[in-house]
């Protein structure tokens, strides 16, 4: 099986979508990688990715051609990883914040939390405050989550949670920001809960928070 | 000599008084100098012209940019923008969704709903003493808008075709742009092209996709007047195809050494840059605008064919002495 996963690894690595997708039908023909495995392997191909940008390797059409790979693997592997983990439930209101129109990484963030089970809402870019408000209490959801790819909305972050606050509903909605651009310190001055740059922490802030709200 | 003469002595390669100052002053900083709101200004061309004029007589650098937005309302070659409650203009929707939506591509008409009128404003605000630059999108970046960042990037491999089809697509409206503002009275026209940064793209790439309309449009607009080529943060990888595009001036971002660049364009073509606008202007000190400023001249203005200016627009919560100190220590240290 860490054949496949490895195959499916360098695909996406490589920016090869179609040999990805081969790769995610091979992953369920096989029927034995469990979806952490999965996460695990797709985390670290898209570490590599990342450090080849860094170092200058890669650029942004190249990181481009990787995230489409996942994109396109991740919808076929989503109801394969949902039959095999769906413990982590949950209802979830996501978007790009109002000045923000990056949505890639949100969209791979989507697929990830549908394949473990949570119900997803996603409002797509460029949100306003009273959008994400009203969505939140139209679904009841347990948690926003806030996709900010840049520094410059650090201010909109702000405004929702003070209008969540004004509107009463901040106790009882957890709020995960997430985008490159974030750290800790960036999470604590804006006053989210928890903060996610990839897939493996925020599902691992995700399965934290639920936990939080359910104890 | 006046300001104005100032920046045409380097255009034409000579030694002027001291070296011209002209910041990138745009619709992120100028309306505050007016008092009014970013979003306001974007929305009425003669607000803006106001707060560029003022700007520029409150400072007193040499020259000022028409950054009327003419990608403002009510839209960018057809795609939809929200300006309202925005700092700067969004395009929110695109035009492009595949090659069949080529023949959407509208070539604006600059003159429409008066949209030249506040151009023609500033300028006559600057009179005959100062500089007016007008700006322009390149083909490429006019192609990334109406496809969308993210999806025009991603067809580098998904449709290169694509790619070169709707770059090519849109040099006439870099053309019908250009050539309005030089009938609005411009003395040189900025092209800005920061999508082709080595920050976003990589060398192969911009050759492959940016070079040759950068290349056809500069060839048209130049017999007009001069053509400033505005590339953001890293442009090194790519600064001597940029100097072969027919550019008269390469404006260049912070993470270029001066000193490099020189040596790789030789004096053909005229420097412009590059105080960091974000790390000195906005966020540092007196003292550092003074240092980067000194650092700056020492590395650019022997021999002339250099005009200081922050690499990229100032931002809209940069400190007043601090723009202050640019124009200062610019005039401190720009004498020849």
């Amino acid at each position: 099986m860490s054949e496949i996963l490895e195959q499916f690894q360098l695909a996406v690595i490589q920016g090869d979508s179609d040999r990805s997708a081969e790769m995610a039908e091979a992953i369920i023909a096989e029927g034995k990688a469990t979806p952490d495995e999965i996460f695990d392997f797709l985390a670290e191909a898209m570490e590599v990715v990342g450090s080849r940008y860094e170092t200058g390797e890669y650029f942004i059409p190249e990181m481009l051609r990787s995230a489409e790979s996942v994109e396109k693997a991740m919808g076929i592997l989503e109801p394969y990883m949902f039959e095999r983990r769906h413990d982590q439930t949950g209802v979830i209101v996501m978007g790009t914040v109002k000045g923000d129109i990056h949505n890639i990484g949100k969209n791979i963030i989507v697929s990830a939390l549908r394949a473990s089970g949570y119900e997803v809402h996603d409002l797509g870019v460029n949100i306003s405050t009273d959008k994400f408000i009203n969505k939140v209490r139209e679904v009841n959801a347990d948690m926003l989550m806030l996709s900010a790819f840049t520094t410059s909305t650090k201010l909109a972050l702000i405004d929702i949670i003070k209008s969540m606050e004004r509107e009463g509903i901040r106790d009882h909605v957890k709020v995960i920001s997430g985008g490159a651009s974030h750290s800790e310190e960036f999470a604590r001055e804006v006053g989210v809960d928890g903060f996610a740059k990839d897939v493996k922490s925020t599902l691992a802030v995700c399965r934290r928070l639920m936990d939080e709200k359910r104890a | 000599m006046n300001s104005r003469e100032r920046v045409l002595a380097v255009l034409a390669g000579e030694i002027p008084d001291t070296v011209p100052i002209v910041p990138v002053v745009d619709g992120y900083y100028a309306p505050k100098v007016i008092g009014r709101a970013n979003d306001e200004c974007f929305l009425n061309g003669a607000c803006m012209a106001e707060a560029l004029a003022a700007a520029r007589e409150k400072y007193k650098y040499d020259g000022v940019l028409a950054e009327m937005g003419l990608g403002t309302p009510p839209n960018v070659l057809g795609c939809p923008v929200e300006v309202e409650g925005n700092d700067v203009p969004l395009v929110v929707d695109t035009v492009i969704g595949g090659r069949a939506d080529l023949e959407k591509l509208q070539v604006p008409d600059p003159w429409a709903g008066g949209k030249m009128e506040p151009v023609k404003q500033l300028v006559a605000a600057a009179g005959v003493d100062h500089f007016v630059l007008g700006s322009v999108r390149s083909p490429f970046e006019y192609a990334a808008t109406v496809r969308g960042l993210i999806d025009f990037m991603t067809d580098f491999y998904r449709d290169p075709e694509l790619v070169r089809d709707l770059v090519s697509a849109c040099v006439p409206a870099t053309l019908v742009v250009g050539k309005a503002l030089v009938e609005a009275g411009v003395d040189a026209i900025v092209m800005k092209d920061s999508f082709v940064s080595t920050s976003m793209i990589s060398p192969e790439h911009y050759l492959q996709f940016a070079w040759s309309a950068e290349v056809e449009s500069i060839a048209v607009l130049k017999e007009l007047a001069p053509v400033v080529l505005h590339v953001c943060r890293n442009s090194m990888p790519i600064l001597t195809r940029m100097a072969e595009t027919g550019a008269a001036v390469l404006e260049i971002d912070s993470p270029v050494d001066l000193v490099a660049a020189r040596d790789a364009v030789g004096d053909k073509v005229v420097l412009k840059g590059n105080i960091d606008a974000a790390a000195v202007i906005e966020k540092g000190s007196v003292a550092d605008v003074e240092q980067a400023v000194r650092l700056a001249m020492a590395a650019a203005k022997p021999g002339g064919r250099f005009i200081l200016s922050t690499g990229d627009s100032i931002p809209v919560s940069a400190p007043e002495e601090n723009v202050s100190a640019l124009v200062e220590f610019g005039r401190k240290y720009g004498r020849y």
